[in-house]
C-alpha cells in the first residue's frame, strides 16, 4: 500500500508537469485532446493479458501511435481464452512477482477484485491526468467500474447485447417482446430456424436471458435484492423457453455465442441476440458469412433495456510498472484513443465519441443505434460474489428450459440463490 | 501363452471376437481420422462436417507451433520424468523393504492403496494455499510435489508385487558372495525386476503427462503443462476448432509412438507379477 | 540405522510431504472460512461447511451423478474389455500392431479426448449427428437426460482399454494346465470361460475393477470440456462439483469440507469391499 501511494504522487507529479508543459503549447482544436502522464518521463514494460476478442486487435494495432508518445513505455499483450484469463490473474494477484503489470477486468470481477485488494483504486490517477474527463463515460460503464465509492477500472469496451437480424429477412423491427416472439416464430422455416439461441447453463443463459427479462418490462435487483419472483419474470421465461420449442434451431440447448453465430453466419437462423460488436464480424465480406454479409442489421433489445457488459482497465496492487501502465490506459481510454479505436471498430464508452466526425463516418446508423442501447443498459449483477451469482441464477434457467423444474420454481430458487450468495 | 481351447472353439466364436476387434478398431480410428482432417481445414471448411476432400491450409499447425504447446509439451515432460525418476528411486528402495521385509504388514499396502482412493479435490487446496506461502505458485516445482502424490503410490505399488515374484535365492547368493546388503538389492535384485520397473515407469509417467486437474489448478499461467495448454482451446466464447484439432494431435502422435513400442513390454512387465493382489 | 528403515525412510518422508501433509492441512481448511479473496480474513469457523455441505442438495445431486457415472462406466468398461482381451489374445496375426493401436485412447490425456468428443458429437459441427441426420435420427447428446450416457460413452472409449490391458496381463499369466486338463476332460468353451478362466481371474478382476472405478470417481475433464455440469446439474460430478466451488467462486474452506467428506465416504466404501473381497478369498 506504501508503494500505491508513491505510485500515486509521482504519476501526479507527472501529470502535474505534463500540464504544465501542455498548457504552454495548447491546441485550438475542440475535438479530443491528448491526456495521459507526461510523455517521455514515462518508462517501463507493461504486461497485460487480453482475450482474443477483435477489441484485442484494434487496441494492438494502435500500439504504434501509443509509442509515438510514449516511445519508453513497452506494451506486451498475451492473449488467453476467457476462462483461463481469469484464472492467470488471480494467481499473477497472489503471486510473490506478478506476471501483468496491467489487468483487463470483465464486469462480475470487478467488485470481487477490489474488495480482495487485488486491484488499486484508480481516483488519484485519473484526478491527476487533465483533460481525461472520466464524466465522458457513459453512466452505467462508470457505474460498473466503481465498488464501494472508489473507481478500480476504467472501461475498455462494451459488450452490450442487442438483437442482430437478416434485413433481408425482416421487414419491421420487433418492438415488444411478443412481437420478437410472433417475428421469430414467422422466420421458422424447414431449412432455417427463427432465432439462434444461446440457453447454455450458467453465464450465457443468464445473459440472454436478461434481455427477455427487461424486454417483458422487469428487472433483476429491486430495492437492493435480487427479486425475479415476478410476473414479468415469469412472462420472460415462458416466452423464452415457447421461443425454443417453436423457433430456435433443433437440439441447440447448449448452444453458446459462437455457435448462435455460425448457425447465423451459415443461413440456417434469421435473428440472434448477441454482443453489439458482433456484427461488423457479421457483415465482414472475409468472414465467414460468405454471401450474407452486409446483410445483418443491430437493432436495441425490444422494449429499449438490454444486458450490459464491460471489460475495465484495471492497475494491479503489486503492479510492477503502474505509472507505466497508466500512461497506457490514460492514453487508450481518452477521448482521441477512444475515437481511434472506435473508427477501426471497437465498441465505444464514451458518449463523446457519438459526435465524433471521425468515428461516426463510417457507418452512423450503426453507432447511432448503439447509443440508444448504452443509454438503456444495465449489468447482470452488482455487488460482490458475482460470478457465483451469475452462474446459480444462468444454472436454474437452463434448468427451467430442460423442463427440469416449473418456471416458478427455478425463478424461485434463482432467486433465494442469488441473494444468498450475495449476501455473504 | 494360454488360449482358450482352440479345437473346441466354434467358429462363430472367433468371427465374433475378429468382428469386434474390427469394430473397436474403427471406433479408435476415425475419431483422430476427423481430427487430422480437421486441423488441415478452415472455419469455413469445418462448417462443414462431412467435407473429404478441400483444399488443405497450414495456418492451423502455424497457430498451434506459435502458441507454445511445444514449450508446454517440454514442461509435461520434465514434469514427468522428475516425478517419474524421484517414484522409481524411492518407491524401489520402499518397496522392497516393504515385500522382503513385511515391514508394517497388510496395513502398509493397504494405506499405499488408501493415498490413490485420494480424491485429487482434497489435495489439491492445501496445495495451492501452501504454494500461495512459499511462493511457489504457477511453478513446476508445486506441479511435480503435485504429482508425487499419485505417481509414487502407483509405482510403489506395482514394485511390491514385482518384488514380492522375485526368488529370493539370488539375493541370498549375493550376500554369500559377499555383497552388502544395499550392493544385493541395487546390483542382483533391481536388474531382475527391471522389466517390472519399466512398466510401472511408463505407467506413472502417462499419469502424470495426461494430468489436468493439479495442473490447472497450481499453475494456470506461465508454467502450464501440455493438458493446460489444450484446455486453453476450449473456450466458451469462441473456438478455434482447426487449431484444437491440431494440438490435440500434437498431444496424441508422441504418445501413439511410445505406446506402440512399449505395449509389449507393458503386458509382459505387467503380468511379470504386479497383477497379484 | 536398520538397513529396512533406511530404504524405508524416503517413501516415508514424501508421502508424509505430498500426502500426510496436505491430508493434514486440508482437514484444517475445511475448519476455516478461507476465500480465495478475502485470504486475510481467515478465521476457524468449526464445522460450519460440513454442515453447509450435508445441507447442500448439490453435493447430493454431485455424488449421485458421480455414483452412476462410476457404476455404469465401469461395467460397460468390464464386460467390453474382458471381451476384446480374450479375442486379442486368440489373435495370431499382426498381434503386436492391433495390440498397440487399441490401446492408444487410454495414454491420450482426457482433455484433449474431452474436446475431441465435444466436436465429434457437436450438433453443428460434428460428423456423427452430420451422419446421423442422413438417416433421419436426430440425438441430442448433450441434452437433458441424456449427457450423462454421452459422457460414460466418451469414459467407455476411453478407458476400456486399460481394462484390456490388465485383464490381458492377467489372461497370458495364467497357467495352462487347468485349461488343458478342462481340455481333455472334453469341456465346452462355455463352460470353460465360466468355471476355470473367470475364477482364476478373480484376483486380476478385482483390481482392474477397483482400479478403474476409483479413478472414474475422479472425472473432471469430459464435464470440464463440454458440459460444464449441465444441462442444469445432470453431470455434476462431485470433482468438478468441488473445482468450481473453491476455485471459481474462490470457496477453498467449503471446498475442503466437501472433498473431506467424500474421502469418508469413499473410504468408508473402500473398507466394506475390501473386508467383502478377504471374506471371500478366505472361504471361496
Amino acid at each position: 500500500m506504501r508503494k500505491l501511494n508513491k505510485v500515486a504522487k509521482l504519476a501526479a507529479i507527472s501529470a502535474a508537469v505534463a500540464v504544465v508543459l501542455a498548457g504552454c503549447s495548447s491546441s485550438s482544436e475542440e475535438t479530443a485532446t491528448d491526456t495521459g502522464a507526461a510523455a517521455g518521463a514515462v518508462s517501463g514494460t507493461v504486461r497485460v493479458l487480453m482475450e482474443g476478442v477483435p477489441d484485442t486487435d484494434i487496441v494492438s494495432g494502435l500500439l504504434a501511435d501509443f509509442n509515438a508518445e510514449y516511445p519508453d513505455v513497452k506494451v506486451e499483450f498475451e492473449t488467453a481464452s476467457y476462462d483461463q484469463m481469469r484464472d492467470k490473474y488471480v494467481a499473477s494477484f497472489t503471486a510473490a512477482e506478478p506476471s501483468y503489470d496491467l489487468a483487463i477486468l470483465d464486469n462480475p470481477w470487478v467488485g470481487d477484485f477490489a474488495k480482495a485488494g487485488f486491484v488499486q483504486p484508480l481516483d488519484d490517477l485519473i484526478a491527476a491526468t487533465d483533460g481525461y474527463d472520466y464524466a465522458d463515460f457513459t453512466a452505467p460503464l462508470r457505474a460498473i467500474g466503481e465498488s464501494d465509492g472508489k473507481v478500480y477500472g476504467v472501461p475498455f469496451y462494451n459488450y452490450a447485447l442487442g438483437l442482430i437480424y437478416r434485413s433481408d429477412l425482416v421487414t419491421a423491427e420487433p418492438a415488444t417482446l411478443d412481437e420478437l416472439a410472433a417475428t421469430a416464430k414467422s422466420l421458422t422455416t424447414a431449412d432455417r430456424a427463427g432465432i439462434a439461441m444461446q440457453p447454455q447453463k450458467g453465464y450465457k443463459a443468464f445473459e440472454e436471458w436478461g434481455n427477455f427479462l427487461f424486454a417483458a418490462g422487469g428487472s433483476i435487483y429491486t430495492d437492493g435484492k435480487v427479486k425475479l419472483t415476478t410476473p414479468e419474470a415469469k412472462k420472460a421465461m415462458e416466452t423464452y423457453i415457447e421461443m425454443y420449442k417453436s423457433s430456435a434451431p433443433k437440439n441447440s440447448l447448449n448452444w453458446g455465442p459462437d455457435d448462435a453465430l455460425r448457425s447465423a453466419s451459415s443461413d440456417k437462423s434469421a435473428m440472434l441476440v448477441s454482443y453489439n460488436w458482433m456484427l461488423p464480424k457479421l457483415n465482414n465480406p472475409d468472414g465467414d458469412s460468405g454471401a450474407l454479409a452486409g446483410k445483418f442489421k443491430l437493432a436495441p433489445i425490444p422494449g429499449g433495456k438490454q444486458v450490459l457488459g464491460s471489460w475495465h482497465w484495471a492497475i494491479p496492487t503489486n503492479s510492477n510498472a503502474s505509472d507505466a501502465a497508466w500512461a497506457f490506459v490514460s492514453w487508450i481510454s481518452s477521448k482521441s484513443g477512444e475515437s481511434k479505436r472506435v473508427t477501426a471498430g471497437g465498441a465505444p464508452t464514451r458518449t463523446s465519441v457519438f459526435t465524433d466526425p471521425a468515428a461516426t463516418a463510417k457507418d452512423p446508423d450503426y453507432l447511432a443505434t448503439i447509443l440508444k442501447i448504452l443509454s438503456n443498459a444495465e449489468p447482470l449483477c452488482q455487488g460482490s460474489n458475482c460470478d457465483e451469482m451469475i452462474t446459480a441464477v444462468g444454472t436454474e434457467i437452463n434448468a427451467a428450459f430442460a423442463g427440469e423444474k416449473s418456471v416458478d420454481d427455478a425463478l424461485a430458487a434463482a432467486e433465494e440463490q442469488a441473494n444468498k450468495i450475495q449476501a455473504e | 501363452m494360454t488360449t482358450l481351447n482352440s479345437t473346441r472353439f466354434k467358429p462363430t466364436w472367433t468371427s465374433a471376437g475378429n468382428s469386434l476387434l474390427i469394430l473397436m478398431a474403427l471406433s479408435v480410428f476415425l475419431p483422430f481420422l476427423w481430427l487430422s482432417l480437421g486441423s488441415f481445414k478452415t472455419g469455413a471448411q469445418l462448417n462443414n462436417p462431412a467435407l473429404l476432400f478441400f483444399k488443405p491450409t497450414l495456418e492451423n499447425w502455424k497457430e498451434v507451433l506459435r502458441s507454445g504447446v511445444l514449450e508446454s509439451a517440454y514442461r509435461s515432460a520434465i514434469v514427468g520424468l522428475v516425478t517419474v525418476s524421484l517414484s522409481v528411486v524411492i518407491g524401489s528402495m520402499g518397496a522392497y523393504a516393504i515385500s522382503r521385509y513385511k515391514t508394517g504388514g497388510s496395513s502398509t499396502r493397504f494405506g499405499i492403496l488408501a493415498a490413490q482412493v485420494l480424491p485429487p479435490a482434497v489435495l489439491v487446496f492445501p496445495f495451492l494455499e501452501v504454494s500461495y506461502k512459499f511462493r511457489l505458485n504457477d511453478t513446476l516445482f508445486a506441479v511435480i510435489i503435485s504429482h508425487l502424490s499419485f505417481v509414487l503410490p502407483v509405482i510403489t505399488w506395482f514394485l511390491i508385487g514385482f518384488f514380492d515374484a522375485a526368488p529370493k535365492e539370488v539375493e541370498e547368493q549375493a550376500l554369500v558372495d559377499g555383497l552388502s546388503r544395499f550392493q544385493a538389492f541395487r546390483k542382483v535384485v533391481i536388474p531382475q525386476v527391471a522389466p517390472g520397473i519399466g512398466a510401472a515407469a511408463v505407467f506413472g509417467f502417462v499419469l502424470s503427462w495426461n494430468d489436468l486437474f493439479y495442473a490447472l489448478i497450481l499453475a494456470p499461467g506461465n508454467s502450464a503443462t501440455l493438458p493446460v495448454k489444450i484446455a486453453s482451446f476450449n473456450t466458451f466464447r469462441g473456438v478455434e476448432l482447426g487449431a484444437m484439432c491440431a494440438a490435440i494431435l500434437v498431444a496424441v502422435i508422441p504418445v501413439l509412438i511410445v505406446s506402440f513400442f512399449i505395449q509389449k513390454r507393458l503386458v509382459r512387465g505387467i503380468s511379470g507379477g504386479a497383477v497379484k493382489y | 540405522m536398520s538397513f529396512r528403515l533406511k530404504l524405508m525412510l524416503p517413501l516415508l518422508a514424501v508421502f508424509t510431504a505430498s500426502v500426510g501433509y496436505p491430508l493434514l492441512y486440508a482437514f484444517y481448511l475445511s475448519l476455516t472460512n478461507y476465500k480465495i479473496t478475502a485470504r486475510y480474513n481467515t478465521r476457524l469457523v468449526g464445522l460450519k461447511q460440513y454442515i453447509a455441505t450435508l445441507q447442500d442438495p448439490n453435493y447430493w445431486n454431485a455424488l449421485q451423478v458421480t455414483g452412476t457415472f462410476v457404476l455404469l462406466a465401469v461395467f460397460i468398461e468390464f464386460w467390453l474389455g474382458l471381451f476384446i482381451a480374450l479375442a486379442l489374445q486368440k489373435q495370431k496375426r499382426i498381434r503386436n500392431f492391433t495390440r498397440s493401436f487399441l490401446l492408444t485412447p487410454m495414454f491420450v490425456t482426457p482433455i484433449a479426448i474431452g474436446l475431441l468428443f465435444r466436436f465429434l458429437l457437436h450438433q453443428q459441427l460434428g460428423v456423427i449427428p452430420t451422419f446421423l441426420d442422413k438417416f433421419g435420427f436426430s440425438y441430442d447428446f448433450f441434452g437433458p437426460g441424456k449427457a450423462l450416457y454421452s459422457i460414460i460413452f466418451i469414459d467407455v472409449w476411453q478407458w476400456t482399454p486399460f481394462m484390456v490391458l490388465l485383464l490381458l496381463a492377467g489372461l497370458e499369466g495364467l497357467s495352462r494346465s487347468p485349461f488343458e486338463a478342462a481340455k481333455v476332460d472334453g469341456a465346452s468353451a462355455f463352460f470353460t470361460f465360466r468355471k476355470i478362466t473367470l475364477p482364476l481371474l478373480v484376483p486380476v478382476i478385482s483390481v482392474a475393477v477397483l482400479i478403474r472405478a476409483l479413478d472414474a470417481m475422479k472425472v473432471f475433464e469430459y464435464v470440464f470440456a463440454i458440459t460444464r455440469g449441465g444441462p442444469a446439474i445432470q453431470t455434476m460430478t462431485i470433482q468438478y462439483y468441488t473445482y468450481q466451488t473453491g476455485i471459481q467462486f474462490y470457496r477453498l474452506g467449503l471446498a475442503s469440507a466437501m472433498s473431506y467428506l467424500l474421502l469418508i465416504i469413499v473410504m468408508v466404501i473402500v473398507v466394506i469391499l475390501f473386508k467383502r473381497i478377504e471374506s471371500t478369498r478366505k472361504n471361496p
